[in-house]
């Protein structure tokens, strides 16, 4: 054949041809914008109910955990903020220049939320619209562009609404509280809220789109661009303001030092601008003569909000309409579909280091940590969230602890531990418990092999340890030279990695054994694995654990240190159990830390035991 | 009627599909076939709007699917090689979406799902949600929704995979009927069987290029070969290809490339 057209005789011809070329089924059209609202609308509340109600059948323990957590959490920010508000209104008595002192803040603090929202949602947007699987079968659908995006724009709304909402609303009511505001300041916070955060989403996702449609090669070059600049922007920020600390906190040259400091974020042409006094304003009951009455500046200033809100969802459902399709085509010759995967000298090395092992562990841990390298996910959330402590633990010394430093250090030095064991339990909840289950499905590979089934356990387990064990002991031993905790009190800080490293081992241990004991072989994505019921078990006893191992460690050490809480802790009673323990002396740190030391036994021990039992047993 | 004119689509730098021209005709079953990585799901992928080719057009149904991708897509019914379906919705429930994004009326979408719950046999889950649904499940119901609208031009990709004999059947029977009621049926395929069983005409690609296009029997005289199933055939052609890849543009094999 020398041509490219399959002729007609080739087929049977039932029907003509001719008459489809005009428009397709002719009881059919393309159906109107207001139709297809009405069908995504449709389509999300029906997911949505389905959603809740499979979760309340299934899920109510981890939902209940879930708020109940939540609860906790907003009611502690609320009991903060509610203090930092009554102590500046103590501190600060003259009304005007509290109020100030307050714009000042809330403008750098919604600032930094509008810069944050943006990146966020611009990321959030990038997976939603163009890695999802549901955006690849709407394409497919006469379903036009700009409603795909706006169907994703809404998701991203409320991804980004979220967090906002619990860590805003704490701060936003106990302001209110503390400066007994008017009930209408409650009733605008919710709009103000929500009309904010749709302009950061707006920007980020059209800047998404843009990035994508424009220099689909170079997307990931330019977010780390405005990920460092952003970096080196917040760090230089909160260098020049909290540099050169002074003792003299909440005088009035103080005050004047901080809002001089302040000013970069007074810029009127930003939203965040806009809902700081808009907010202020409502809070307010004073009204001073000859100026609009304070609720009438308020509603001006939510109009200003609510109008670019909407202009912006505008923009995105334009530029969506715009650029997505090709974007999304573009996106996707962007890279070849082949990925090189070579092995690293690093692999060599640890497998060279690990000799001692049995080749099969060793092998195990250098595959599993092939699949941790290459996927970003993994690896980004760590460094995210490791980086993030590690700033802090750097700036740590910026605060001013007066003269209580002992006080402090033993009180923060703990904390700090116990923050660290905290996001670890959430790191080993996510990754490290849906190990097996994600190895049932390539079980056939593991089981083909002539290698005992208690081989698979133990390898994940020391992958855990050392992947664990490595960033915490680190953070932690640069949080304690940082308070100065290494040399000032160097027992304290053998104190802090002992029990660092029973967290760590004691936490690999309970994520791989209830991983092996509650596997969910049916589901690919670790995810949802880690959503259910095994991984909310799992994240509840690790966070048992943690407090239970941090506690036990920390008030016998806190009592040695500071005498004067020991006898008042003594005192508190259950006095005799106190004196048994011989609470404040040395005696009582080193049975702590023997406790310490056998709760870690126990908690590894046990659930490994259970684990490796199951996977014995388990039936792929 | 589908018409491919001269497309060209890469990955970086990796040319996924070159100078693919192809016409198929209404009422006609194309069955499109060719080694792993050949470039298939990629043409497919062009013709449903999931990308542009780099060079060339699409004329799906005289619709040009690169200006007015909207409108081809309304006259197509895609079955994807990876069934997705919204794992919080039953089946009927994506039904009717799919329905409502083609614009049928209720009773429209009432008749028509209630006939594709019959032809492939969905009735007894067709109401729970999709995220219990087996791998041939899912597929019996992406192909409902693949065919609840209509559509003239009927695209599937690897549409057996998964699927129980009794359900290959159904499928290949319905791809007939749908050819016989003047359908554009567009299959890529690595069952051989089931094209050399159904198709009216088969094109061979590999390494993005349509290395061959006719029938069996084409084929046949154009290997020189009398008796042979198309998977002789087929390997026959695509092991020549591995040994010596005609240059672009060489008349010998490439029927479509060029």
């Amino acid at each position: 054949m020398s041509t490219t057209a399959i002729p007609n005789d080739e087929c049977r011809p039932d029907r003509e041809s001719d008459s489809q070329a005009t428009g397709g089924n002719p009881r059919h059209r393309l159906i109107s914008d207001r139709k297809e609202n009405a069908l995504f609308h449709q389509l999300r509340t029906r997911c949505i109910h389905s959603m809740l109600r499979t979760a309340m059948a299934t899920s109510r323990l981890r939902l209940s955990v879930l708020i109940v957590l939540s609860a906790v959490f907003w009611a502690g920010l609320f009991l903060l903020f509610a203090e930092g508000f009554t102590l500046l209104n103590g501190a600060i008595t003259h009304l005007p220049r509290r109020a100030r002192m307050v714009q000042d803040i809330y403008n750098v603090f919604f600032m930094t939320l509008l810069a944050m929202l943006t990146v966020s949602s611009s990321l959030i947007i990038y997976s939603g619209l163009y890695r999802t699987d549901d955006v690849r079968f709407l394409l497919t659908t006469p379903a036009s562009c700009r409603r795909i995006v706006l169907f994703k724009f809404q998701e991203s709304l409320v991804f980004s609404c979220w967090g906002f909402f619990l860590m805003g609303t704490p701060m936003l009511i106990a302001y209110g509280a503390v400066a007994d505001s008017p009930w209408y300041y409650f009733a605008l916070l919710l709009p103000f809220m929500v009309a904010f955060v749709c302009i950061p989403v707006s920007l980020g996702s059209i800047l998404c789109m843009l990035v994508v449609y424009f220099a689909p090669r170079l997307r990931f070059h330019l977010v780390g661009i405005v990920g460092v600049v952003g970096l080196v922007a917040a760090i230089w920020i909160g260098w020049s303001t909290f540099s050169a600390a002074r003792a003299d906190v909440l005088t009035s040259a103080w005050l004047d030092d901080m809002r001089a400091r302040l000013q970069f974020a007074d810029q009127r042409l930003l939203p965040s601008w806009w809902l700081s006094c808009g907010l202020l304003e409502a809070a307010h009951r004073e009204t001073v003569p000859g100026l609009p009455e304070t609720w009438r500046e308020s509603v001006m200033f939510l109009g200003v909000l609510i109008s670019n809100a909407l202009v912006g969802g505008l923009l995105v459902g334009f530029v969506g309409q715009r650029t997505f399709r090709r974007g999304y085509s573009r996106l996707q010759g962007a890279v070849s579909p082949y990925r090189s995967a070579r092995g690293s000298s690093f692999d060599r090395w640890l497998l060279a280091a690990m000799k001692p092992m049995p080749t099969s562990v060793r092998l195990m841990i250098v595959k599993d940590l092939r699949l941790f390298r290459r996927d970003p996910v993994q690896w980004a959330q760590f460094v995210i969230f490791f980086g993030l402590l590690a700033l802090y633990f750097i700036n740590i010394r910026r605060f001013q602890y007066g003269d209580n430093l002992q006080h402090w250090i033993n009180m923060i030095g703990f904390l700090n531990l116990s923050v660290v064991g905290l996001i670890l339990s959430t790191f080993t909840t996510r990754f490290i418990f849906p190990m097996i289950s994600l190895e049932g499905r390539r079980f056939w590979m593991l089981g083909s092999l002539a290698i005992n089934r208690d081989t698979v356990l133990w390898s994940k387990f020391l992958f855990a340890c050392f992947g664990s064990i490595v960033p915490c002991a680190s953070l932690i031993l640069l949080s304690d030279a940082m308070l100065g905790i290494v040399t000032h009190a160097p027992f304290v800080a053998v104190i802090h990695q002992i029990t660092c490293w029973v967290l760590c081992i004691g936490l690999s241990a309970i994520a791989v054994g209830l991983g092996a004991r509650l596997p969910n072989l049916r589901e690919s994505s670790p995810s949802r694995i880690a959503a259910g019921f095994g991984g909310t078990l799992n994240l509840v006893l690790s966070a048992l654990f943690i407090i239970t191992t941090v506690m036990v460690s920390a008030v016998p050490t806190y009592c040695y240190l500071q005498p004067d809480h020991a006898e008042a802790l003594i005192k508190a009673g259950p006095t005799a159990l106190w004196l048994w323990l011989g609470i404040g002396s040395i005696q009582a740190v080193y049975l702590s830390l023997s406790i310490t030391i056998l709760l870690g036994v126990i908690a590894t021990v046990i659930p490994l035991q259970l684990g490796i039992r199951a996977f014995r047993r388990l039936e792929f | 009627m589908i018409e491919l004119a001269g497309i060209t689509r890469c990955y970086g730098d990796t040319k996924a599909v070159t100078k693919l021209d192809l016409k198929v005709p209404a009422s006609c079953v194309f069955g499109y076939l060719g080694p792993n990585g050949a470039g298939k799901t990629t043409t497919i992928k062009m013709m449903v709007g999931l990308l542009r080719p780099d060079e060339g057009g699409v004329i799906v149904d005289g619709v040009d699917a690169m200006k007015n991708p909207r409108e081809a897509n309304r006259r197509i019914g895609y079955v994807p090689d990876q069934p997705y379906l919204y794992d919080k919705l039953s089946g009927r429930e994506v039904l009717q979406f799919v329905a409502g994004m083609y614009g049928m009326s209720a009773s429209e979408t009432k008749d028509s799902i209630a006939e594709q719950v019959e032809r492939f046999a969905l009735s007894p889950f067709i109401d729970r949600l999709t995220e219990s649904y087996s791998h041939g499940m899912k597929q019996r119901v992406v192909f409902a929704a693949a065919l609840v609208h209509k559509p003239q031009v009927l695209i599937l990709d690897e549409p057996m995979v998964g699927l129980d004999p009794k359900s290959m059947r159904l499928v290949k029977d319905l791809l007939r009927e749908e050819a016989g009621s003047g359908t554009t049926v567009f299959m890529s395929t690595h069952t051989l069987s089931v094209a050399e069983e159904i198709a009216d005409c088969i094109g061979i690609l590999d390494h993005g290029r349509l290395r061959f296009l006719g029938t069996v029997d084409e084929l046949r005289s154009e290997l020189a070969t009398e008796h042979g199933s198309l998977e002789d055939l087929y390997l026959t052609l695509t092991a020549e290809i591995g040994t010596e890849t005609p240059p672009p543009g060489s008349p010998e094999m490439a029927a479509g490339a060029e």
